[in-house]
């Protein structure tokens, strides 16, 4: 048990002000943070923290310590001493507020109560100091039903007793007021859990604190800790704080400042306050409330200026700061790291970095991956944008419930949804109403347009859980589903038609907008990727497929590209022809092979003219794969296979990779590129075949050509299969698929493994996780192996693979920036 | 035309294919109870009638079962429909219902300076408030669920679906809130709105 601080003859208890350790397993996190806070010189409502060790005395026992009553009756005059206040009774009425604070955050732990000490006396005093016997009655409401939600397990919504307080005038006689909303909560207490809340504050505390001791062993609480591994007698501290009113008078008020801009970003203090109110008033939206700029007063605006640049410095970080002005002086009640949009996360992370406030490593870990994914997320064109809504392209305007900016053919029936997707067209799912039947089309679909529905309706929740732009209650939209059309006004459109849908603000546009990455989001990620590739010191090659991919791969940091002779050749709509001429001709002579290295070289071309234009001198083509499980279907395998054998080994048949590389040969002359290109064909696992691979070497001018490593004896034997190729990469998912003996098309979709994964029967999620058996094979593998990896790719497995020395990667393209901020970060961290 | 009518365990297999649309006989038996021995024969006679495709393991309903389900539990739930005490609970879930789905949203949107974003999860204290929430009013659901489960057994999976669902929640397993592919709490809120709908006869508003 912890020893109390000398001297203050206090065993159980903490003021925040008492000397001692700020320490957490003690006060918990709440209690310690306010005790830092109060040392760091702000002015923070006084009070006092009620330690973990009385908490263990009460699971003990299942009753409160010895002494402690008596403690914490010192603690409140103490309390009243400070404040001048009174607790339960006038002048002026002290008020409590009664949180738990364990050292670990946890759910199912009890939150917090606000305005305890409510006597009949105290609120009346408290109508007559404000004048406003309706802040009063909801200061009661307020209480009753957080007291009755969190102490006694209701929930929080009392229509009956809101509409109560709402119909109190500010004049109203206070001891009326409050029997009629007391009584009128009790009611609907009453009826809802047949309890009932005690009438003395005094009373009231002390069952806030043993309600607080008790939600450390509640059902849910415990199987968090179970789960986590945290010591189930750890315990917790209870946080009694004085409150302080921002409605008492013109010189009181309260507001909420954050120190930049949370949705833009925008450097300087933005925030807002609102005189003669409570905090909640601001939060509710009662009232409008001001900038703090123009609202308070200088002095007190030149403190929260200050405060906030210091404290936006000590922390590195942007902070979101609440606070109550009681008679003029400023109080701060919280101070926390704001939340902020991902557009805002990036501009914050680079300017912090800019003007030195944080560190390159600190300002890394300001922007996750996540943040830095959704603010590279294109946009509909500004240009076209304001075109369209001109032109009156605008079909209608629904209620925004999920943001994105999609374009696609409007399709009527999920079934034909699903089709349409799966035939890879993007489409637009428009219903009048969804229901759980329609769930396999909404999955489908790139955006949802429905005609009913509020914010929170299903499809809404659905779409979200999806990240898939959505726009509801669209009421103007008349779906005739026989017809297959929809009207729209005077409009009518049919299936198929191609629509454009912003999921932010609600609009449904005729035709498709093309779209962008915004370029004010772009300076911002550019500063700070240079950072993070500065730090990372390693080279990230973009999978391309078309032309067209290659400046947005440039513009992301990729400093070169990857590439593959099927995807390019399935891209140019050429690949059926050339597999069914594989299937009728030989592979001899003028067969199957010329034509292959023709249509290589007709349609590297444009790419690499692209790549000699954005000044790319690093170029890798994987060789074709007809082994390749993901494009079993594309390349019908079986029937090439059946019809030649030796199609079924990487060196089978060696012309088929002359071809292709004479084909690259010719492609990169026409384009005039100069950089450097490789070939590299998959499934080598023996010395002998890289070997034989080097022999096909015809001169300087040739493309290098090596290998992908995709089996375990590939990656065992890395060093020598590198000792005789000009290029070497290991390919991840196809190490990870054969160390799983699962097929790598299944990790490309949730379903199957998601549901497998969430049986419990694998610990490791192939697709997202390296396994430890695969870094533990990677050990050996020379550095300067390139590491190819698909999908999106985690901060852990970026981390992983930095800390084993690899340098050189390569992602898919909306990847690149995320893998960059990944490397950056692990470089700098430790 | 004629509408067929369903004998009851198909109406309770052809109700299941419909709300999930696409279904096998396993995962049918998961929430029936029945074993998928029983389900698949139950598919095959479904498919007999017209009512159901069943293609490589999966079924899937016709057009003709919303029909065939509608007039089924129009006879079948005649006694739910007339009885006061599921009715008056019934009014107290829309009040539940609401109140549920603005729970869900608070859990996959936070408000930033006025702008709706996306919930990253960064905020433990937070999250766990709103599961709280989501949890007591689960909670809420039970005296609906027991009163239909006392005129039909079957309703009172719907308890067992939730309560694993949450129970994975607490364990750690937050995809499990609000997953559309996965039997997430949402998911099985989703599901027993849409059968108490048909239970009752009534239309989806929203």
């Amino acid at each position: 048990m912890s020893a109390p601080p000398a001297g203050t003859g206090r065993t159980w208890t903490r003021a925040f002000t008492d000397d001692g350790p700020a320490d957490v397993d003690e006060l918990g996190g709440k209690g310690s943070g306010l005790v830092r806070m109060t040392r760091d010189g702000l002015r923070v409502p006084p009070g006092y923290v009620i330690t973990t060790g009385a908490c263990h005395v009460y699971l003990d026992r299942h009753t409160l310590p010895d002494g402690l009553e008596d403690e914490v009756r010192r603690q409140l005059s103490s309390l009243e001493t400070t404040t001048g206040k009174t607790f339960g009774a006038g002048p002026e009425p002290l008020l409590l507020s009664v949180r738990s604070g364990a050292p670990v955050s946890m759910p199912g732990m009890m939150d917090t109560v606000l305005n305890l000490g409510l006597s009949r006396e105290a609120a009346v005093a408290l109508a007559q100091r404000s004048g406003d016997a309706r802040f009063m009655a909801d200061l009661v409401a307020r209480f009753h039903t957080m007291y009755s939600e969190i102490v006694l397990g209701a929930l929080d919504d009392r229509p009956a007793v809101d509409a109560l307080v709402t119909e109190t005038d500010l004049g109203d006689d206070p001891g009326a007021v409050y029997d009629r909303v007391w009584a009128a909560a009790e009611a609907a207490l009453d009826e809802e859990l047949s309890a009932s809340v005690p009438a003395t504050p005094w009373e009231q505390l002390v069952h806030a604190v043993e309600a607080v001791f008790r939600s450390w062993n509640t059902r849910r609480a415990w199987t968090y800790r179970e789960h986590h591994g945290i010591p189930h007698d750890m315990g917790t501290a209870v946080v009694v704080q004085s409150m302080v009113f921002g409605n008492l008078d013109d010189d009181s008020g309260s507001g909420v400042a954050f120190t930049r801009d949370p949705v833009t970003g925008e450097p300087g203090l933005y925030g807002e306050y609102l005189a003669h109110s409570q905090g909640e008033d601001v939060v509710a939206g009662v009232r409008t409330p001001d900038r703090v700029q123009e609202a308070l007063p200088a002095d007190l605006l030149a403190e929260l200026e200050r405060t906030g640049a210091e404290l936006e410095a000590r922390h590195g970080d942007v902070l979101d700061i609440e606070f109550t002005v009681e008679h003029g002086v400023l109080y701060f009640l919280q101070v926390r790291s704001a939340k902020r949009t991902p557009e805002a996360a990036v501009r914050i992370a680079a300017d912090l970095l800019a003007d030195g406030t944080a560190s390159a490593a600190r300002a890394l870990t300001l922007v996750t991956a996540d943040q830095l994914r959704q603010a590279q997320r294109p946009g509909f064109d500004p240009d076209a944008l304001a075109t369209a809504r001109d032109e009156a392209q605008v079909l209608l305007t629904g209620i925004g419930a999920c943001p994105g900016q999609v374009s696609g053919e409007l399709v009527l029936d999920p079934d034909r949804a699903r089709k349409r997707a799966d035939a890879g067209a993007s489409v637009v799912l428009g219903r009048s109403v969804t229901s759980p039947a329609d769930l396999h089309g909404m999955i489908a679909a790139a955006g949802i347009v429905t005609a009913t529905g509020g914010s929170t309706s299903h499809a809404a929740v659905v779409a979200r859980a999806l990240g898939t732009a959505c726009v509801v209650g669209a009421a103007d939209l008349e779906i005739d589903e026989a017809a297959r059309t929809v009207r729209i006004g005077n409009r009518v459109l049919s299936e198929g038609d191609p629509v454009s849908l912003d999921g932010g603000s609600g609009e449904l546009f005729a035709g498709a907008l093309p779209t962008t990455t915004p370029a004010a989001a772009n300076e911002a990620m550019d500063t700070l990727l240079a950072a993070a590739a500065d730090a990372a010191g390693s080279e990230v090659l973009a999978r391309v497929t078309l032309p067209a991919d290659v400046e947005a791969a440039c513009a992301a940091g990729a400093t070169g590209l990857v590439t593959a002779i099927d995807d390019v050749l399935a891209a140019s709509g050429d690949l059926n022809r050339l597999v069914e001429t594989l299937l009728e001709k030989s592979l001899n002579g003028v067969g199957a092979l010329s034509e292959m290295r023709d249509a290589v070289a007709e349609h590297f071309a444009p790419l690499l003219v692209a790549a000699r234009a954005a000044e790319v001198r690093d170029v890798d083509v994987r060789a074709i794969d007809l082994l390749a499980d993901e494009s079993r279907e594309l390349l019908q395998q079986t029937a090439v296979t059946t019809r030649h054998p030796e199609l079924a080994l990487p060196l089978g048949v060696p012309d088929l990779i002359r071809a292709q590389r004479e084909g690259l040969v010719r492609a990169a002359g026409d384009a005039g590129y100069g950089g450097r290109l490789r070939l590299a064909v998959r499934h080598v696992s023996d010395p002998a075949e890289a070997q034989a691979l080097a022999a096909l070497d015809e001169g300087a001018d040739a493309p290098a050509v090596g290998t992908y490593l995709t089996s375990p004896r590939a990656v065992l034997g890395a060093a020598e299969l590198a000792a005789h190729s000009g290029v070497v990469w290991l390919e991840v998912r196809a190490l990870q698929a054969a160390m799983f003996g699962i097929p790598a098309r299944q990790f490309l979709t949730a379903e199957p493994l998601d549901s497998y994964l969430a049986r419990g029967l694998l610990a490791v999620d192939p697709r997202h996780e390296l396994d430890p058996v695969v870094v533990h094979l990677l050990r050996d593998v020379p550095a300067d192996t390139g590491v190819r990896l698909s999908g999106t790719v985690a901060d852990q497995v970026a981390a992983t693979l930095y800390g084993l020395g690899f340098r050189r990667f390569a992602v898919d393209l909306p990847e690149v920036r995320p893998l960059l901020l990944g490397l950056g970060r692990a470089a700098l961290a430790g | 035309m004629t509408v067929t009518t369903l004998a009851k365990p198909d109406y309770d297999v052809l109700n299941v294919l419909a709300l999930k649309k696409m279904a096998d006989a396993t995962a049918i038996a998961a929430v029936t109870s029945m074993p998928a021995s029983d389900v698949e024969g139950r598919l095959e006679g479904l498919a007999g009638q017209g009512l159901a495709v069943v293609a490589g393991g999966s079924a899937l309903p016709t057009d003709e079962a919303e029909p065939a389900l509608a007039a089924t539990a129009a006879a079948v739930y005649a006694p739910v429909r007339a009885d006061d005490d599921v009715l008056a609970l019934v009014e107290k879930f829309e009040t539940t219902n609401s109140q549920f789905l603005a729970a869900m949203s608070s859990w996959q949107q936070v408000e930033v300076g006025g702008r709706k974003v996306t919930n990253d999860h960064s905020d433990a204290a937070y999250d766990e408030k709103v599961i709280t929430k989501i949890e007591r009013l689960v909670g809420r659901l039970e005296a609906l669920i027991d009163a239909l489960a006392g005129h039909d057994a079957r309703f009172a999976t719907y308890s067992t679906r939730l309560a694993t669902a949450l129970e994975a929640v607490d364990a750690g397993d937050h995809d499990l809130v609000s997953s559309p592919t996965r039997d997430s709490v949402h998911n099985i809120w989703f599901e027993f709105h849409e059968d108490l709908l048909r239970t009752l006869g009534r239309e989806r508003a929203e």
